[in-house]
């Protein structure tokens, strides 16, 4: 299953019951673009932001005759201009693992974990598009999308983008900007805490949200088998997985905290989605992440 | 059952072994991928054990490795008794004719007790007591292993000719230095001649004998027929058993249909017994052979040529002047009476001598003294048959009493019956006697004899009558002469002593004499004839073995049959001749069996079976199925079991049709027929449109598919460039939005083609066709018509045509006068009878049903090139109307 243009309508259709998704952003990234997080200083906007006298040079087409009028004083003393507040949009970045290990799927699921991560990508984009964030494939070369006819373009870069594994590329991300990865993170956590560090320095602050098929979760397997990874990691030869299940458990726990520790102290937040539930909910769990209150 | 190699058997002692590694080897693990393999590295197990191989599987393990190693130890079954002897064994086979019957059987017992002689490491050389169809003379292969010997063996076939018995004696004695040796002797139950007891010391020479015997079938003999009046005389011989025997001949033709049958039963204790096949002479004449039912042999075919077939009969009248006059002739009611089955020759008596002939008859032909008699004579005593018929002539001879072949001496003058200065009435015939060769003949009442001439009264003259009349005086009389037979009609052979000439008897009765005859061979007797088909061992014909010669035609008779004169036909097309094994063979006798020899049963030396190649193919589907099952066990057959099993669900799937037709008119052209309600018209309509679609597909451009029924306002006809509209008598009258469509169609460019069916040389065939088509042509809007002539497009569509068949020809067809230009002239009615469709028409078996009448494969060509035009003018309108006018056009260029 790759990720087509056809699949932004369904992840479109899919957010579409929440309310556009206006980011949070204590400061917004410094872009030119327009967007509705005021920015408390003159610039491109449509909210007023005040009046200010008429300075000669200005163009005579900027007079507020109204407000001058009001004034009561002769020109061009008594000429005002009127200034709106520039506003602009937070730029999200947007990130879903394409390494081998989110191209599978166990016998009990019918999606891989990188289509549902696809899909959580398209829809968050479709939620931060109607709310009019900049948003931005961390990709090598990848322009931002500003308006919701720009979500086909992601949808084929996603489908474009390819098996490239490994962590995210390291691309200039805009200041203050904002950042969600999806993956499985099941990484160590050594490279997770490098990857996070490496975002918190820009600075930039973030969401993780780590999908996770049903079956690496559980361990459903019986009896004697080899387990073999899909990124080189080596084979795991278990002669009775049974027994072997509630120690892994542990260890998938363990392994679950701290990247939320990590994130914590980052001040990103973190969150777990299995595969086999539905997408609405994960996708949910970001909307409020992220969303201003 | 004995093992060949039983030692082997030991490998047993290593299955605990076996049972015991496997126990201890844990199943190969199932493979997963698992993307967090990284969280389970380094996780050890709390619990130890590991998993076991199932019971069930490692008990299939333990049986395959044992079935393998029982298979390795040989086993074999039916293992007979040894041989005595230890030096070479010599392999005696008869392949006579007579062992063509049980062929298989016998190299199954001499297979059988060649495996002893294997298993007891001894050579063995062959004998085949009949040459090969090379001529190459009888004589004991050299001594080989026993495997090479079984392939020579395979190879050998049974001959169509009997045993050589005092060859094969030369051979053996020939063979004497061989110490040690024994000899198996596969008979074919017959002495094959005098030599048997040569043979059979011989044989006792050589070494202690095994003959495999007693459960073997006997062959039985098929001698060539015997003709006779109105059946052939089957003969079969064989050798005298205790019971008796049925045996069925069935007489076939050349296609290979069996047109009679016979069953005769050999009594016990008997040689022979011969049975009729009764058969009119028209069915006769088309046998080639025949063969006696049960396992085909040389011995159960007996080949059929013109002797047995053509019977030229010749024509000899005592006044050559008058001798052909209609109705008064001597000859003229015999000549058509014969004609129909025999070959008639006329001409003097020494021309006719010339040839070989198998009847003459003499109409009122006295025979004086001399060399006419003398060389007739001799003629009959060599097996002719002469029919005499009396007359005046015969009866003024009579008192001469010098003509001698005759059956009866005659009195002198005739005795007249009824006329009007006599008392008596003319003679019926009295019904035929049980042993005259008219027996069964049905006599009509109005027979009535008037003159006759009279035989001498004699104490055998009663049982020398065929046929007599009612008082009891001889009309037909007989006498064997020789070989051959005179026959004589007491009456003349025209009506003018009675009307017996001009009866249906008379042809039957002379049928039926003929039939008595001998068949000649046409051929010369000093001719080579050169074999061209030669029964096989099998009584098959096949291409002549290498050793086949030409044989002279009159050496047929006294011929033998060997590797030089192999049974079967002989000879160029007009003159086949046939030499049959039976003709000159001996009458078979019983061979006794070898003195001191000992006796095995076929079933006895029932062939050794080697058990080792089906378990071994046991096992290895035992193996299969573990290898399938470890597979499962490893789970690497859960994603291949769909994709095999819809694989194995798609071969299964018989290819499905890909020639759908089309149901829509719309999408491709067909032409259609206006349903007449008559099935049998429909169908012929139907069926002569597909004729023609097809023809029209293969010879053009077109592509038609198949034609639709029509129903005028009810289908749109619009969509049909041509209608064929058959009409019946009975047509009903058509409503008014029938007219309406049809008038529509026609205007619009539609042809319709009325074809009444009965015009021409088939007038007649459908009456009131005409009166039909005039009733319905009222209602519709049929333009002016005009003959259709060679100017016409019609005429040049296509094909350039003058006439216009069908199944009938020879009557006008009529289309619109040239002169509307709507529609550019394209005549919106073709009106004839000629019945297209008949002759358009093909069958389910592809052939035409109809014949065409006056007939001839041009008609019917005519009749499809037509069609042909008739599409193209429907497709293309007068696109070929230029055609028509390139005289006009190069004159006009011209100038």
């Amino acid at each position: 299953m790759t990720t087509s243009p056809t699949s932004a309508l369904t992840a479109e259709a899919l957010g579409a019951r929440l309310p556009p998704l206006l980011v949070a952003a204590d400061r917004v990234a410094s872009t030119v673009a327009q967007g509705v997080h005021g920015r408390r200083r003159v610039g491109q906007g449509d909210s007023f932001w005040q009046f200010r006298r008429f300075v000669s040079g200005d163009p005579l087409s900027r007079i507020d005759w109204r407000q001058s009028a009001k004034s009561g004083r002769g020109a061009p003393e008594g000429w005002f201009i009127r200034e709106s507040e520039w506003e602009a949009a937070q730029t999200v970045c947007l990130w879903s693992d394409a390494s081998a290990s989110m191209r599978w799927r166990s016998r009990q699921v019918p999606v891989e974990k990188r289509d549902r991560a696809d899909l959580l990508l398209l829809s968050l984009a479709s939620l931060l598009l109607r709310g009019g964030e900049r948003v931005i494939m961390m990709q090598q070369g990848a322009r931002p999308v500003t308006n919701r006819s720009g979500l086909e373009r992601l949808a084929a870069a996603l489908a474009t983008a390819g098996d490239n594994s490994g962590p995210p590329p390291d691309v200039r991300l805009p200041k203050h900007g904002t950042v969600v990865l999806f993956s499985d993170f099941l990484s160590p956590l050594a490279d997770i805490k490098t990857l996070i560090g490496r975002f918190a320095a820009e600075p930039v602050t973030g969401y993780l949200l780590q999908i996770l098929d049903p079956a690496e979760t559980a361990l459903p397997y019986q009896g004697r088998v080899r387990f073999r990874g899909l990124e080189s990691e080596g084979d795991a030869m278990i002669p009775r997985v049974e027994s072997v299940r509630s120690a892994y458990a542990q260890r998938l726990k363990a392994h679950q905290d701290g990247i939320a520790a990590i994130c914590a102290a980052a001040g990103f937040g973190f969150g777990v989605h299995r595969t086999d539930h539905p997408p609405e909910t994960a996708l949910l769990t970001v909307y409020e992440a992220l969303a201003a209150r | 059952m004995i093992f060949v190699a039983p030692w082997v058997l030991a490998g047993l002692a290593t299955l605990p072994l076996l049972w015991w590694l496997l126990r201890v080897t844990p199943p190969a693990p199932r493979s997963e991928v698992f993307p967090a393999v990284r969280l389970l590295l380094g996780l050890n197990a709390t619990e130890e054990t590991p998993a076991r191989t199932p019971w069930w599987l490692m008990a299939l393990r333990l049986l395959a490795a044992g079935l393998v190693i029982v298979a390795l130890a040989r086993p074999v079954l039916d293992a007979g008794t040894a041989m005595a002897g230890k030096g070479p064994v010599l392999l005696v086979m008869d392949n006579g004719w007579a062992s063509a019957n049980d062929w298989v059987r016998r190299k199954e017992a001499a297979g059988a007790l060649l495996d002893r002689a294997e298993r007891a490491g001894r050579k063995a050389a062959l004998l085949m007591t009949a040459q090969e169809g090379s001529g190459a003379p009888v004589a004991v292969s050299a001594t080989m292993p026993v495997a090479d010997l079984r392939a020579r063996l395979a190879a050998m076939q049974p001959q169509p000719w009997p045993p050589e018995r005092a060859a094969a004696a030369d051979a053996m004695e020939a063979w004497h230095d061989h110490p040690d040796a024994s000899v198996i002797y596969v008979p074919d139950g017959l002495t094959d001649g005098p030599d048997f007891d040569r043979f059979a010391s011989a044989m006792r020479a050589v070494g202690p004998v095994t003959e495999v015997c007693c459960d073997l079938g006997s062959a039985a003999l098929l001698m060539p027929p015997t003709s006779e009046a109105d059946r052939l005389l089957a003969h079969v011989a064989q050798a005298p058993r205790v019971t008796a025997t049925e045996v069925s001949v069935l007489a076939r033709s050349g296609d290979g249909r069996t047109l009679a049958r016979t069953n005769l039963t050999i009594p016990a204790g008997a040689n022979e017994a011969s049975g009729p096949i009764p058969l009119p002479p028209e069915l006769r004449n088309r046998l080639t052979q025949l063969v006696l039912e049960g396992p085909p042999g040389a011995g159960s075919v007996v080949l059929l040529d013109e002797r047995w077939r053509r019977r030229p009969v010749g024509l000899l009248s005592g006044d050559l002047a008058s001798a052909d006059a209609p109705f008064s002739g001597s000859i003229y009611f015999l000549k058509r009476a014969l004609e129909p089955f025999t070959e008639l020759r006329e001409g003097n008596a020494a021309t006719l001598l010339k040839r070989d002939i198998s009847v003459l008859i003499l109409a009122d032909r006295p025979l004086p003294p001399g060399p006419e008699r003398d060389a007739l004579e001799a003629w009959v005593r060599k097996g002719g048959l002469l029919i005499r018929f009396a007359g005046p002539r015969t009866a003024e001879s009579a008192t001469s009493g010098t003509d001698t072949l005759l059956p009866t001496k005659l009195l002198a003058g005739d005795r007249q019956l009824g006329g009007a200065m006599s008392w008596s009435h003319p003679a019926g015939l009295a019904a035929f006697g049980a042993a005259s060769p008219f027996a069964g003949l049905r006599i009509p009442d109005e027979i009535t004899v008037n003159r006759q001439v009279l035989a001498e009264p004699t104490a055998d003259l009663a049982s020398r009558a065929w046929a007599t009349l009612e008082d009891g005086t001889p009309l037909v009389t007989e006498m064997p002469d020789g070989a051959g037979r005179v026959v004589l009609f007491h009456v003349t052979a025209n009506a003018d002593w009675s009307n017996l000439p001009i009866s249906g008897l008379f042809v039957e009765m002379l049928r039926r004499l003929v039939d008595l005859s001998v068949g000649v061979a046409s051929t010369p007797g000093t001719a080579t004839l050169a074999p061209v088909e030669t029964v096989d061992g099998f009584g098959l014909l096949t291409p002549p073995p290498a050793a086949a010669v030409g044989l002279r035609a009159d050496k047929f008779g006294s011929t033998p049959v060997s590797p030089r004169h192999p049974p079967g036909l002989y000879g160029p097309e007009s003159g086949r001749q046939v030499l049959n094994l039976g003709a000159h063979i001996a009458v078979p006798e019983a061979a006794p069996p070898i003195s001191g020899a000992t006796l095995e049963t076929v079933k006895g030396s029932a062939r050794e079976r080697a058990l080792a190649p089906p378990i071994l193919a046991f096992a290895i589907v035992l193996l299969c199925a573990d290898m399938i099952l470890s597979l499962a066990l490893r789970g690497l057959l859960r994603t291949r079991i769909s994709a095999t099993a819809s694989l194995l669900l798609l071969l299964a799937i018989p290819g499905a049709h890909a020639l759908e037709a089309s149901s829509s008119p719309a999408t491709d052209t067909r032409l259609g027929y206006i349903v007449s309600g008559d099935t049998t018209v429909d169908g012929i309509a139907k069926s002569g449109l597909e004729g023609l679609s097809e023809y029209v597909n293969h010879r053009t451009a077109a592509t038609l598919f198949e034609p639709d029924a029509v129903r005028p306002g009810e289908t749109d006809l619009s969509l049909y460039p041509l209608l064929y509209w058959p009409v019946t008598a009975d047509a009903p009258d058509l409503t008014a939005a029938q007219v309406a469509a049809l008038n529509d169609y026609m205007s619009r460019g539609g042809i319709i083609l009325f074809d009444t069916r009965d015009s021409g040389s088939g007038a007649g065939f459908a009456p009131g066709t005409e009166d039909a088509l005039q009733r319905i042509g009222h209602s519709l809007n049929i333009p002016p018509l005009a003959p259709l002539n060679g100017e016409h497009v019609l005429s040049r569509s296509f094909y350039l045509l003058s006439d216009f068949p069908g199944r009938f020809t020879g009557d006008t067809v009529w289309v619109q006068r040239d002169q509307d230009r709507t529609n550019d002239s394209v005549s919106p009615v073709i009106i004839g009878g000629n019945d297209w469709a008949a002759a358009w028409a093909i069958g389910p078996e592809g052939d035409n049903p109809y014949a065409v009448l006056p007939g001839g494969q041009h008609q019917r060509i005519l009749a499809y090139r037509f069609g042909v035009n008739l599409v193209m003018y429907a497709l293309t309108g007068n696109y070929k109307g230029d055609q028509v006018h390139v005289p006009a056009i190069l004159q006009r260029l011209g100038q």
